[in-house]
């Protein structure tokens, strides 16, 4: 278990995640594509602090702000999806298509 | 006294990296899973499940905190709150959407590009073992260092709270239903 070990795993989830914003069709999909990049940064920073500066708690402290971030952009994107889905009648990227596409 | 401790250095070595190799395949396998189920439901649940996997891997570098408020604030909060709104937004027939829009193609071969310049740049800077030390509780650390030197972001921090909770009440409200007075 070394720093390596985890930048491989954060890159792998990062683009993981970089995919499924690109491709998904939902929009509540593309949220949660979006939650695992932050993940995969999360990590970097638990893992930078945990094998490069043991002792500090500088990283752990930046990603309680990460996932503080997260937890705003999640409240907001939400009750944008919850507002567009009244609108439009679905939750696709697409905008005007169909509830049934 | 310290379990850790009484365990020869090599099998304690060997445990944790066993450990390890479990939880980053479950990450990566949950990962997949979101990104590649056709209902959005068993999307969120294998959301649920890599944000606590990833919980775990907090615990394993040691951040204790860090694990207990990542469960608490994504597994238990956010997750539940995308629950409702999936409850909410999706009509029953459409829950089993098509998953994938047009350009997974290109998606896929961008994110694949990225993921391999970026191992292989890790390849050539990073060549070094890491340093265990033994676990020792984070959070008195962590507020002091909240209250002390990160000062300034924890007030940002706060404002941006504040600002999507009042974004998140004026998106909520059914403007059709319930004109402005």
């Amino acid at each position: 278990m070394t720093l390596y070990h985890f930048l491989i795993l954060s890159v792998l989830l990062f683009s993981i995640g970089l995919y499924g914003v690109l491709s998904r069709r939902n929009i509540l999909s593309v949220l949660m594509s979006i939650e695992l990049m932050f993940n995969a940064a999360n990590i970097n920073f638990v893992a930078f602090n945990y094998f490069r500066y043991p002792g500090q708690v500088w990283g752990m402290g930046f990603a309680i702000f990460v996932i503080t971030l997260a937890a705003a952009e999640a409240v907001v994107g939400l009750s944008l999806i919850l507002a567009g889905a009244r609108h439009f009648g679905s939750s696709s990227t697409r905008p005007g298509t169909a509830p049934h596409d | 006294m310290d379990p850790l401790a009484t365990c020869p250095l090599e099998v304690d070595g060997l445990i944790i990296d066993a450990i390890f190799y479990v939880l980053a395949a479950a990450t990566l396998l949950s990962a997949l899973a979101v990104v590649s189920c056709r209902n959005i439901f068993h999307s969120a649940i294998a959301l649920s499940a890599c944000l606590s996997i990833v919980a775990a891997l907090f615990a394993l570098l040691g951040a204790d905190f860090l694990a207990a408020s990542q469960l608490l604030v994504y597994v238990g909060g956010i997750m539940i709150l995308m629950l409702f709104v999936i409850m909410l937004s999706q009509r029953p027939a459409t829950v089993p959407l098509q998953r994938a829009n047009s350009q997974w193609f290109w998606g896929l071969l961008l994110s694949g590009v990225i993921a391999w310049r970026l191992l292989l740049s890790f390849r050539q800077v990073f060549r070094f073992e890491g340093s265990r030390t033994p676990p020792v509780p984070t959070t008195i650390a962590l507020g002091h260092l909240l209250m002390s030197d990160m000062l300034v972001p924890f007030e940002a921090i706060s404002l941006v709270l504040l600002a999507a909770l009042v974004g998140a009440v004026l998106f909520g409200q059914d403007l059709a239903e319930n004109p402005p007075k």
